[in-house]
C-alpha cells in the first residue's frame, strides 16, 4: 500500500459502497433472523419474546431436528468425498486425452439445467414398477427383481436416493474445476521430474497433490455449502417425506416457518444454520492452510 | 495470513448462505412479487396525478392460473365486464397456484402490505389474518344489492369472528368418492359399497386384478388427511370430534380416533393406494383417476368438472362414504368450504375495492352456471342443470348435495397450523409403514398440547 501511496481515505471512499451493500444485504439480515429466533411468532401476528425457548424446544424436544441434521451433515460428507474422485478422473483426462477438455465440457452438462428440470427427471427414473420407473424396470430386465424398491418412498432408501442425484449432478462441476486445476500445473515441472525419475503416480503425488491443494480446497468448500443447500433438489423429489424421512435442516426450517407457521422457530433453525456453516468452514479452512503450508 | 483467509472465506460462505435465502423466497416468488407490487404501486401514483379523473388500480391476487379451468375464465370475463362499465378502474389480476399464493401472502402478511383483493381459507387458516387486523369486515358490502342472501345459510360462519365477516367463498364442496363405472362393471363389482367392509372388499377384489384401487397424490399430504378424517367422522359417530379435543372433551386417544387409524392402516395394507404415493404430488395423483388408471377416487366434489373434461368422462359415478364398523351417517360430509376472497384493511381504495368485490361476487354464481361449474357453488343459482345440459355426473353431485346433513371441516382449517403439520406428516407416514395405533394417537395429542394457545 506504501509504494503505490494511495490515502487511507481514497481507499475507504472506493470500499464504502460495496461495504454499505454487503452490511445491509448479509449482515443486517442475519442478525434480524438471529433475533427473530428469540421470538414466539407466527410471522403475522404481533410476536412474544421468549428468550431461547426456541433453541430449547430445537435441541430436546424437537423429534425432526436431529436426524435432520444427521441427513444434512451426511449429505454434506458424501458431497465432499465425491471430491478426490474428481480429481482422479481429472488427472487421467488431462494424462490421457488430446482434448479432454471437451469430456470435461460433456460431464458438466448436468449443471447447468435447473434443479426442478433434473428432480422431475430423477423422480420418473426412481418411480415404482408399476408406474413404469426405469431403474425398478432396468433392475427387472436384469433379473434382479428382488433389488427393485420405492427408490423415493421406502423411509430408509429414500434420502440417499436424494444424495445420489446430487452426486450425479455435481460431479462434473467439481471434475471441471479439478480439471482446470490440473491443466494450469506447469508442463516443465512433469518434465523435469521425468528426468529425476518421477514418474506417473510418483508424479502426481509429489508434484500434481501438493500443486492442487488450493483448487482442491475451493471444491471442498463450494461441496460443503452446495450440500447445505440441499433445499431445491429435497423439494422437488419428496419434499421432506414421507413423515419427515429426508427433511434435512434447510426444509425443515421452511416447513416450521410457512408451514406451521413457526416463524420465531424457523428462525431459530436458520441461526443454527448459520452457525454450523461457519464452524465447518473455519475448520475446512484450517485444515487447509496447514497443508499448504507443509508443501509450500 | 491465516486470520484474512479464514475471515474472506467465512465471508464467501455468508453471502452463499444470504443466496440461498433469497432463493428459497424467490422460488415461491416472494422476492419478486414484492418488488412488482412496488412498480404498480408507483405506477398508481403517477396516473394519479397526472389525471384529472381519479384512476384505480386495484390489485387481485387469485389462484385460478389454469386458462382451461372455468373459474379461470370466469375471473377474466367478470373484470372484463366490471373494466368495460367503470373505465377509471383498473384490476389487476396476480395470479398464482394454490401453494405459491399461500405462500407468498404469508410474506407480505409479514411485512403488512397484503394485496386490495386476496384469497384465504376458511376458520382456522384465516385466523392469523384476522387477528393481526390486515382484513377489512364486509358486513355493509353484503348488505348491498342483497349479496348476503345468496349464500348458502351457515356458509359464511366459517369466515366469521365476532359478529364480522372477513371473507367470501367462491365455493362449498363436500368429500365424496368418484368411482370408475367401467372398472367396477368390469371386474363384477354390481353395487357400489355401502360399509366400511364392503368397501375392503372391493379394495381386494380390485387389487388381486392388478387396478389400483384408489388414486392419491400423498406427496401433497392433506389428500390422505382429507380422506383419514371422513374415516373419524364415522368412527365418531357424528361431526365435532375435532371440536371436542379443542374443547378438552376428548382426547387424540379417544377410541373413535383410534379406530379410526386402524382402519386406515387396514386400507394401506390391502393396497388401496397406489405404489409410492407419498412421491406423487396432488394433481398427479388425480390424473390417475382421471386416466382410467383407478377405480376410485376419494375427493373433494371441485373435481366434478375436471373429471367431466377428462378422459374418463361419461364413466363416472360417485356415492359418499361408506360407514365404518356401522358408525356414522352416510349423509354426513367433509365439508369444504371453498377458498374465499378477502379484502386487505389497509387498502388504498377501499370503498372501490368492496364495490368492485360486490359485483364480482354477485355475478359470479351466473357466470360459473354458463361455463357449466355450477356444482359445488357456495352461492344459490336459479337454473336447471339439465336443461343446461349438465353432466349425469354432476347432477348425481348435485343431489349428493341436497341430502347433506352436517359433517366436519378438514384438519387444518379446524386446528392451529402447527398442529396440524404434525398429523399431516403422520398420516403420510401410515402410507409406508404400519403403526401402533396408540402411537399416531399420543403424537397427535402431543402436538396439540404443546402447540395449544
Amino acid at each position: 500500500m506504501k509504494v503505490l501511496k494511495v490515502p487511507a481515505r481514497t481507499i475507504a471512499v472506493f470500499v464504502l459502497p460495496c461495504l454499505l451493500l454487503y452490511v445491509c444485504l448479509v449482515f443486517v439480515p442475519i442478525l434480524v433472523s438471529f433475533y427473530s429466533g428469540l421470538l414466539k411468532w407466527d410471522g403475522i401476528t404481533t410476536a412474544k419474546f421468549v428468550g431461547l425457548a426456541n433453541f430449547g424446544d430445537m435441541f430436546w424436544n424437537d423429534p425432526v431436528f436431529w436426524p435432520s441434521v444427521r441427513r444434512t451433515l451426511l449429505y454434506a460428507l458424501a458431497s465432499m468425498l465425491e471430491i478426490p474422485l474428481c480429481l482422479g478422473m481429472a488427472i487421467l483426462l488431462h494424462r490421457y486425452l488430446k482434448r479432454g477438455n471437451t469430456l470435461a465440457s460433456i460431464y458438466f452438462t448436468p449443471v447447468i439445467l435447473s434443479v426442478v428440470i433434473i428432480g422431475q427427471l430423477w423422480k420418473t427414473i426412481y418411480n415404482p414398477t408399476s408406474m413404469g420407473g426405469m431403474l425398478n424396470g432396468l433392475l427387472i430386465s436384469l433379473g434382479l427383481d428382488n433389488w427393485t424398491h420405492n427408490w423415493l418412498t421406502e423411509p430408509k432408501i429414500a434420502m440417499y436416493s436424494i444424495y445420489f442425484v446430487s452426486l450425479w449432478q455435481y460431479f462434473g462441476y467439481h471434475l471441471l474445476i479439478q480439471f482446470t486445476g490440473v491443466s494450469n500445473i506447469p508442463e516443465e515441472l512433469y518434465e523435469a521430474a521425468k528426468i529425476d525419475g518421477a514418474d506417473g503416480l510418483k508424479a502426481d503425488r509429489y508434484i500434481t497433490l501438493p500443486l492442487i491443494i488450493p483448487i482442491f480446497k475451493i471444491s471442498i468448500v463450494l461441496a460443503f455449502i452446495g450440500s447445505l443447500q440441499a433445499f431445491d433438489m429435497v423439494m422437488v423429489m419428496t419434499a421432506g417425506g414421507p413423515a419427515h424421512a429426508t427433511d434435512v435442516i434447510s426444509t425443515h426450517m421452511y416447513n416450521s416457518s410457512f408451514l406451521s407457521l413457526k416463524y420465531g422457530y424457523g428462525s431459530a433453525l436458520a441461526t443454527f444454520l448459520v452457525i454450523l456453516c461457519l464452524t465447518f468452514t473455519v475448520a475446512i479452512n484450517f485444515v487447509f492452510n496447514k497443508l499448504e503450508k507443509k508443501y509450500s | 495470513m491465516v486470520n484474512r483467509k479464514v475471515k474472506k472465506s467465512a465471508a464467501l460462505l455468508l453471502t452463499v448462505l444470504m443466496a440461498l435465502s433469497l432463493a428459497a423466497c424467490g422460488g415461491n416468488g416472494g422476492g419478486k412479487e414484492n418488488a412488482a407490487a412496488e412498480n404498480t404501486g408507483s405506477n398508481n401514483g403517477a396516473a394519479k396525478s397526472g389525471d384529472s379523473e381519479k384512476k384505480v388500480t386495484i390489485t387481485f391476487q387469485n389462484i385460478y392460473p389454469d386458462p382451461t379451468t372455468p373459474s379461470h375464465k370466469m375471473i377474466n370475463e367478470l373484470v372484463k365486464e366490471y373494466e368495460t362499465a367503470n373505465p377509471n378502474i383498473k384490476i389487476e389480476l396476480d395470479t398464482l397456484n394454490t401453494d405459491q399464493q399461500k405462500i407468498k401472502l404469508k410474506t407480505q402478511a409479514a411485512s403488512k402490505e397484503i394485496p386490495d383483493i386476496t384469497i384465504v381459507n376458511p376458520a382456522a387458516q384465516m385466523k392469523p389474518f384476522v387477528d393481526a387486523g390486515l382484513l377489512a369486515p364486509l358486513n355493509d358490502m353484503l348488505d348491498q344489492n342483497g349479496l348476503k342472501d345468496t349464500y348458502q345459510s351457515g356458509l359464511l360462519d366459517y369466515y366469521s369472528f365476532d359478529g364480522n365477516v372477513y371473507a367470501l367463498p367462491d365455493g362449498n364442496n363436500i368429500e365424496v368418492v368418484y368411482y370408475n363405472k367401467e372398472i367396477f362393471e368390469q371386474n363384477g363389482i354390481k353395487d357400489t359399497p355401502k360399509t366400511f367392509d364392503e368397501f375392503l372388499d372391493v379394495v381386494k377384489t380390485l387389487k388381486a386384478k392388478g387396478i389400483t384401487p384408489l388414486a392419491i397424490g400423498e406427496k401433497d399430504s392433506w389428500t390422505g388427511s382429507f380422506l383419514f378424517m371422513n374415516i373419524v367422522l364415522r368412527t365418531n359417530g357424528g361431526p365435532g370430534f375435532l371440536q371436542d379435543v379443542m374443547d378438552g372433551k376428548k382426547t387424540f386417544e379417544d377410541p373413535a380416533f383410534v379406530e379410526a387409524v386402524d382402519a386406515f392402516q387396514e386400507l394401506v395394507q390391502a393396497g388401496a393406494f397406489p405404489d409410492g404415493a407419498t412421491s406423487i404430488d396432488a394433481t398427479a395423483g388425480g390424473n390417475i383417476f382421471k386416466s382410467g388408471q383407478a377405480a376410485m377416487w376419494v375427493i373433494g366434489s371441485w373435481e366434478t368438472g375436471a373429471i367431466d373434461a377428462s378422459s374418463v368422462a361419461g364413466k363416472v359415478g360417485a356415492f359418499q362414504f361408506p360407514t365404518v364398523n356401522g358408525k356414522g351417517d352416510p349423509n354426513e360430509f367433509m365439508l369444504a368450504p371453498g377458498s374465499a376472497f378477502a379484502v386487505s384493511a389497509n387498502s388504498e381504495h377501499l370503498q372501490e375495492t368492496k364495490d368492485f368485490l360486490n359485483f364480482f361476487t354477485l355475478n359470479l354464481p351466473k357466470k360459473q352456471f354458463e361455463l357449466k361449474n355450477a356444482v359445488g357453488l357456495g352461492q344459490k343459482v336459479d337454473g336447471d342443470l339439465k336443461a343446461a345440459g349438465y353432466s349425469d355426473l354432476a347432477i348425481q353431485i348435485a343431489e349428493l348435495f341436497n341430502n347433506v346433513k352436517g359433517g366436519d371441516l378438514a384438519f387444518d382449517n379446524t386446528m392451529n397450523p402447527a398442529t396440524a403439520q404434525v398429523h399431516l406428516s403422520s398420516i403420510q407416514n401410515l402410507f409406508v409403514q404400519k403403526v401402533d395405533s396408540a402411537q399416531v394417537a399420543k403424537e397427535h395429542q402431543t402436538a396439540f398440547e404443546a402447540n395449544k394457545e
